[in-house]
């Protein structure tokens, strides 16, 4: 049976806001959307030996957000899975000063402004997600290896 | 030289306890013992990129995992940091039986008692180490 799957990787980034604001973004995403199913992957899997990971992006179109410039999330997917469909940098949307952020991190620390940034890149994933050519995910499915068919 | 212990949590971010080690990490270093200890990106340990590496290479590490798969503590590993101590969230949230700990998103107030009870043993841990 053919699935419509899009995955979204998220750096999480623990030093500063910007991972804060990412995570919680994809969350949100994956929580709220229902157009097509969108799964998250977890990013240090990916190094860990997570081969159905790094699968599901070599299959399915895949969206990376990342809390800053280093594109974390972007660059470790390509590695292992081959080019992504699209990337967020929050850095390049919330502004440099609120993602390296060190101070506020944790999630009982964000205020009002904050929700409203999450609210800001989740509509930018949902954007990007919409974007993307149904025919990339059409017809395929995940049985865990990389051949995108459900045999 | 910077001597802080280094903790780094798995984030992961399909289940609650990927939340309970990343929030268990932060309360630990920025409420417990933000004079010893300091937290480092997986994500950016994860690149391997050699900026990184002078921040994990050589260092006293905590990793705390949310799942079997111990991801923090393998690429801690691979970076080239000293993992002292491998924390699980299972091995507390087995403790609670019976609890709801809310989702990926959030922590309710029984994932937010036992993540401040890994908090309390990474600190421990940090004050045995420095």
């Amino acid at each position: 049976m053919s699935e419509l799957k899009v995955g979204v990787v998220s750096c999480s980034g623990e030093e500063c806001l910007g991972g804060t604001i990412s995570r919680l973004a994809t969350r949100k995403v994956l929580e709220e959307l229902k157009l097509v199913e969108t799964v998250t992957l977890c990013l240090p899997l990916y190094l860990a030996g997570g081969k159905e990971e790094r699968n599901f992006a070599k299959v399915f179109p895949t969206i990376s957000v990342d809390g800053c410039d280093k594109l974390c999330a972007k660059r470790s997917t390509e590695k292992y899975s081959g080019k992504i469909s699209g990337f967020i940098d929050v850095s390049k949307i919330i502004g440099n000063e609120n993602a390296l952020n060190k101070k506020i991190v944790r999630n009982k620390d964000l205020n009002k402004e904050h929700l409203q940034m999450i609210d800001e890149i989740a509509t930018e994933i949902v954007r990007m997600i919409g974007s993307i050519n149904p025919d990339s995910y059409s017809g395929k499915s995940f049985c865990g290896c990389s051949c995108g068919s459900d045999q | 030289m910077d001597k802080k212990v280094k903790v780094v949590p798995c984030s992961g971010i399909g289940k609650v306890y990927g939340l309970m080690a990343r929030e268990a990490v932060l309360k630990t270093v920025f409420e417990l013992c933000p004079e010893k200890s300091e937290t480092v990106c997986l994500a950016y340990i994860v690149t391997g990129d050699k900026e990184v590496k002078v921040k994990i290479e050589g260092f006293d590490c905590i990793t705390v995992d949310g799942c079997p798969k111990m991801c923090a503590s393998k690429n801690v590993s691979i970076a080239g940091g000293i993992v002292v101590e491998e924390m699980k969230v299972l091995d507390t949230v087995k403790e609670h039986k019976g609890k709801k700990f809310g989702s990926p998103t959030q922590l309710n107030a029984d994932s937010e008692a036992v993540m401040s009870e890994i908090a309390e043993k990474i600190a421990k841990k940090i004050n045995e180490i420095n």
